[in-house]
């Protein structure tokens, strides 16, 4: 029994895109039920301040007003929002939905207004009257640490959310035999993930049938079912969670909000659908921000450049409240800080603490890059305080293709990877030997380029349950209908990522039918079978390796069936052009024909059932490593610091590959993201907690115009951890690119004396970089 | 935000001096002000409406006087918030005499939030001063009228 | 994101709209393209009660030399500005200042008149009226008024123009011959709008010296200004590099540099000579090879 690859492996155009492109998508915002009522947050402008107050009366009585409610009224009913990592001794900073007494970053919601329509319910939200008495607020987390700094959750006698560490080999052998150790302190700076549609929760209760559906711009359909249940006292069988078009999460809608459970909550206690969509301003305030770590780094090698030690102290700022996975975004970068590297002893150290801002928590890549981006930042440091190439210094310490999988001293098991031939492919792309020396030559000219390598590996198919705060399988069901046409449900949750087609192509291939009869149906907790979601890069590896074995388990029961009507034995039958086929191909019957058996059910062979039903919850057995190599070029205006991408090349092996070009727009996308982080992006607070980057006005993230021709290829090491030998590609680029674009920033910057810039590298801080380092010599 | 600055008002420091702490008079210096009344001594509640051409916002507040040297120095707490955003702050008046009138040196340190200090803070600091200025050369206008 | 209620109104012609004007007052606003008014309408920074539309007035859009002039009207798009054979042909630094607005949108509704009357310190328009010396043509009750773009920009935000008056036209004068011109910005990365933006236009005389230098700034100080020290400092010199760096580096001597997270008070400073420079050098070059 066996199938051709007629789709797997070949680009397709995606089944999700006409609807989309054709406006006939439906958002949150395009839904409507009969006598909905609108929701509008009343927001602290404070960051930090004790709530004396708050009077509702003159919002209650202001027209078309159904219920102004405030935490009073609400704390009995609802619970705190959830948080699914633990770390031991780790305080309880749990946000609740509506500040009790205090506020404890700006935007923070004090009071909900329910209105006829939005115009109404904003009217009202401003006649609610909140007093505050402000209270000094903590905004840098090294303030945040010091004995006299305010303390935001006064239970406790300080901010320290915890402290963390994680250390594998001898590392204090390796920095005592050093013949150097290198030290960088760098910041991994605030971002604001900007999904392109802000988030939007719509919920409708039927008192008779006691359901309640709730329609949710959210990456986890089932585990806000889970969560929304328990925070509003629902039993859980009876909530629906419905995820129609999501137009991007990024990480920020992996997670479970106030507004979600607030929104669920007002639907059963007025009697009324309730629908409430975010601003682009409450978006930026109050959905999940990403990074914001600083990074002490040191490394110890020897002269010839063997690496021996690496030590890093990361100080994390959390924000006031967790939400979902807040805590844990730290240690996953503790996990990769052995990079693509063979180091012998690694030692991190995690201080996390709390501040008066939005929680971080993972915003693609989440905790990833950050390790990426330390690590290859402290290679071309290295390199350079060693007067070495940064390109041959990585490969010196490379692992080999036969030392896989290879464990770091941080415990984790890389599955497969060849980083010489990745790293060979992308010099040959660049023309490295070639930019060098017309970089030496422009030089002479008054002219700076930078050319910036990153070799990167990073962890995707999250991933093993053992490693997951919240399960790390993921589900399938594949049902083949009478006529013929399949569903597949999966239990991931695509938003974007181009699912729809991915795994119609798998399925075409195992069935030997085509993908436009197969339908892939995610997103509704009541049509397909309890998931994880889709997040950490595992749609694929995880659950499309559940759709590969449900579609397998079909495909056997297929072969049954049709071996008995052909009088052929089942091993001997193959599926392709819609039909099911001797080898010798003398004997063949239509698909449809078996599948009209299956339900016909008049002539099945002993043992099989009737239908064509099949599910599997799907566990790997370890995560998957992609890796790869980015090579940036830039130019730098060293009047004004203006930094400008002139060459970008990517080379990733995410494993086998289903569709090429939703590969390619992954690694697309996830380097333009990479760019904002490198060049524009910065979530700017002041000293009071005021979010002064608080609009896309001020917010910069990089449009078409910013980027340059992006040159990709691919090379393929299968993963051995799933039957598709597929990795994951969806945070790759955000990972890989990052480091290279400010390796090339601060390669431009050398000849003036400048070893590292902290990001963005914006204009006036590369200016100051270069006058200050002028004024040094 | 920091402000500082300086205005000449010509006019006498004495009278200068009567006009800032004379609520009447003050209420028709204030740009858009639209009460002010004492709470008590050396206390007073206000409402402005600051608007700068097609900008404006309505706030309310409290103005405190914490500190009189007549005719000389006057510090201030004011309060005030509204549907754009809060702005606590401490100001500090000195009064000095100049050729044609008094030199008024201003200090003051806000704290600005919510809206305004989101989307605003392109335009506060110069919309503060400009507010400053205008209250300035009203109650010179105030105080040199017949 | 949700405006305070308002009512709207679209008066078919100039003499309406200036009804309304007077009727309302302070109460109204004029929507001229919309892209400063709504913004600050959906934040509530503006709540007007009544919103003037003057988009559906007949006649206000168009570029036509009249009179010796090339008279553009005041809802004449920004692209329509940057696209004119006239202006490409006569008048070139208004529409390479209009194709540097905003983005295609932007630039598809916003309009020169709404621009100029908002007189926002970072737009881009304020710094090429100044640099042409156009003259602004305000409509009111009474007739209309011409004002000097000298004259125009007051303040923040503040222009002369004076309750119940009405930006209906923009008058520019065509170059002179020998004339080089041109905008050189720096953009805040998020917004578009300017950090930085100087217009420069320069007239040489028949051996190449300069005979006449404007210099318009916009985006360093609370209003748009003429930098007149870098104009003296190049008059009647021929602009070798070491000239115009110097002069150039009076691009903001006597302004108060704004401040934001995008660009400190001295980086502005800084940038408006680099800026100026840049502006300078390529409108020099534009003149030598301009016909004469």
């Amino acid at each position: 029994m066996a199938s051709a690859t007629r789709y797997i492996g070949k680009s397709m155009k995606r089944k999700e895109d006409p609807k989309l492109i054709q406006g006939m998508g439906h958002y949150i915002d395009d839904l409507n039920l009969p006598g909905m009522q609108a929701v509008v947050l009343v927001r602290s402008p404070h960051a930090h301040a004790r709530i004396r107050s708050i009077d509702t009366a003159a919002a209650r009585s202001a027209p078309g007003v159904l219920a102004v409610l405030t935490a009073e009224d609400i704390r009995d009913s609802i619970g705190m929002v959830p948080c699914a990592a633990q770390i031991p001794d780790m305080k309880n900073a749990a946000r609740p939905v509506l500040a009790i007494d205090k506020v404890r970053m700006a935007g923070e919601a004090v009071a909900v207004v329910v209105a006829s329509d939005r115009f109404l319910a904003t009217d009202a939200a401003n006649l609610v009257e909140v007093d505050y008495e402000p209270l000094p607020a903590v905004v840098d987390p090294e303030k945040a640490m010091s004995k006299d700094s305010p303390v935001i959750h006064e239970q406790y006698k300080d901010n320290v959310a915890y402290r963390w560490a994680l250390e594998g080999g001898d590392l204090k052998k390796a920095f005592a035999k050093a013949d150097k150790i290198v030290r960088q302190r760098m910041v991994n700076q605030r971002l604001i993930p900007v999904a392109m549609e802000p988030r939007g929760t719509m919920a409708e209760y039927l008192p008779g049938e006691k359901t309640l559906k709730v329609w949710s711009s959210t990456q986890i359909p089932h585990l806000l079912r889970t969560q929304i249940a328990a925070m509003i006292g629902a039993p859980e069988h009876s909530v629906q969670v419905i995820t129609p078009e999501v137009g991007g999460g990024f990480g920020s809608k992996l997670n479970v909000y106030p507004e979600e459970a607030l929104v669920a909550h007002l639907a059963m206690r007025l009697g009324k659908p309730m629908k409430w969509i975010e601003t682009r301003r409450e978006n930026f305030l109050v959905a999940i921000h990403g990074r914001d770590q600083i990074d002490d780094v040191e490394m110890a090698v020897k002269r010839d450049g063997t690496i021996l030690g690496l030590k890093v102290r990361i100080l994390a700022d959390l924000g006031a409240y967790y939400q979902l996975l807040t805590p844990l975004i730290p240690t996953l970068t503790a996990l990769m800080t052995s990079g693509c590297y063979k180091i012998p002893a690694i030692r991190v150290e995690i201080t996390a603490v709390l501040t008066n801002k939005m929680a971080t928590d993972a915003y693609r890549g989440a905790g990833r890059p950050e390790a990426t981006y330390l690590v290859e930042r402290m290679m071309d440091v290295v390199a350079k305080a060693l007067g070495k190439d940064p390109v041959e210094f990585r490969r010196k310490n490379f692992p080999k293709p036969k030392e896989f999988p290879y464990t770091t001293p941080t415990g984790i098991t890389y599955d497969s990877a060849d980083y010489h031939r990745s790293l060979d492919l992308a010099l040959k792309m660049s023309g490295y030997k070639k930019l060098r020396a017309e970089q030496a030559a422009l030089r002479k000219k008054g002219r700076y380029i930078g050319i910036g390598v990153s070799t990167y590996v990073e962890i995707c198919a999250m991933g093993p349950s053992s490693a997951m705060p919240a399960g790390g399988w993921e589900s399938a069901t594949v049902r083949i209908e009478p006529s013929g046409n399949v569903n597949i449900l999966t239990g991931s949750s695509p938003h974007g990522q181009g699912q729809e087609t991915s795994f119609a192509q798998i399925g075409a291939d195992i069935l030997g039918i085509t993908p436009d009869v197969v339908n892939v149906v995610h997103g509704d907790t009541a049509r397909v079978p309890y998931g994880i979601g889709t997040f950490g890069s595992r749609a694929t590896a995880v659950g499309g390796t559940a759709v590969y074995k449900s579609l397998v388990k079909l495909r056997e029961k297929l072969a049954a069936i049709a071996g008995h009507i052909m009088g052929e034995k089942p091993a001997n039958l193959v599926f392709g052009d819609g039909r099911i086929s001797s080898k010798s191909k003398k004997k063949s019957i239509p698909f449809g024909e078996a599948v009209g058996a299956a339900y016909a059910a008049k002539s099945l062979p002993p043992g099989i059932e009737p239908g064509l039903d099949a599910t599997t919850f799907f566990e790997p057995t370890n995560f998957t490593f992609p890796f790869g190599t980015h090579i940036c070029v830039v130019e730098v205006d060293v009047e004004t610091g203006d930094v400008k991408l002139t060459k970008y090349v990517a080379v990733d092996d995410c494993g086998n590959v289903i569709n090429p070009m939703l590969v390619e727009g992954q690694v697309h996308g996830g380097i333009v993201q990479a760019v904002g982080q490198a060049l524009f992006e910065d979530a700017v607070y002041d000293d009071q907690g005021q979010l002064l980057s608080g609009e896309l006005t001020d917010y910069a993230i990089p449009r078409a115009g910013d980027l340059p021709w992006m040159e990709t290829a691919r090379t393929v090491t299968p993963s051995p951890v799933n039957p598709l030998g597929v990795k994951g590609v969806g945070e790759a680029g955000t990972i890989g690119a990052t480091p290279a674009i400010m390796n090339a920033v601060a390669d431009a910057l050398a000849p003036f004396g400048v070893t590292h810039l902290d990001m963005p590298a914006k204009r006036e801080r590369v200016w100051s970089a270069i006058r200050a380092a002028r004024r040094a010599k | 935000m920091k402000i500082q600055g300086t205005a000449l008002v010509r006019a006498p420091r004495e009278r200068v001096w009567e006009l800032l702490v004379t609520p009447e008079l003050l209420a028709r210096c204030l740009p858009g002000c639209e009460k002010l009344e004492a709470t008590g001594p050396d206390r007073y509640k206000v409402a402005l409406k600051i608007s700068v051409a097609a900008v404006s916002g309505k706030f309310s507040g409290s103005v405190e006087i914490s500190e009189k040297q007549p005719p000389s120095v006057l510090r201030m707490r004011v309060e005030g918030k509204g549907a754009p955003g809060f702005m606590n702050g401490n100001g500090l008046l000195s009064l000095s005499d100049a050729t044609g009138g008094t030199e008024v040196r201003y200090e003051g340190e806000a704290q600005v939030g919510g809206l305004v200090a989101a989307v605003g803070s392109r335009l506060l600091e110069v919309t503060a001063k400009k507010v400053i200025q205008q209250f300035f050369s009203r109650a010179e206008e105030e105080l040199t009228k017949t | 994101m949700i405006p305070e209620s308002f009512e709207y109104v679209a008066p078919k012609s100039v003499e309406e709209a200036l009804r309304l004007l007077e009727r309302h007052g302070d109460e109204a606003k004029l929507l001229a393209g919309g892209h400063s008014l709504l913004p600050l309408m959906k934040l509530r920074l503006a709540t007007p009660r009544f919103v003037i539309d003057l988009g559906r007035i007949g006649g206000l859009s168009y570029i036509r030399e009249f009179g010796g002039q090339i008279r553009i009207g005041a809802m004449t798009t920004h692209a329509a500005v940057a696209s004119s054979a006239l202006l490409h042909e006569k008048c070139p630094l208004l529409a390479e200042t209009a194709a540097e607005i905003g983005d295609v949108q932007v630039r598809n509704r916003g309009t020169i008149g709404g621009s100029l009357a908002h007189a926002d310190p970072a737009a881009d328009y304020p710094a090429a009226i100044l640099a042409i010396d156009a003259e602004i043509h305000a409509t009111s009750g009474r007739g209309t008024r011409t004002i000097s773009a000298g004259d125009f920009f007051v303040d923040l935000l503040a222009t002369q123009l004076r309750p119940g008056e009405i930006l209906t036209e923009v008058a520019v004068q065509p170059f002179p011959p020998r004339t080089g011109s041109a905008y050189v910005k720096m953009h805040q990365p998020a917004s578009g709008y300017a950090v930085v933006g100087v217009a420069a236009r320069v007239t040489l005389d028949a051996a190449g010296k300069a005979l006449n230098v404007s210099v318009g700034v916009t985006g360093v100080s609370a209003k748009a200004y003429r930098a007149t020290s870098v104009e003296k400092a190049l008059h009647g010199e021929k602009a070798s590099p070491q000239i115009l760096e110097e002069a150039a580096r009076h691009a903001a001597e006597d302004v108060e540099p704004l401040a934001d997270i995008h660009a400190s008070a001295e980086y502005r400073r800084e940038m408006a000579s680099v800026i100026a420079r840049r502006a300078l050098a390529r409108a020099f070059e534009r003149a030598r090879s301009a016909k004469g």
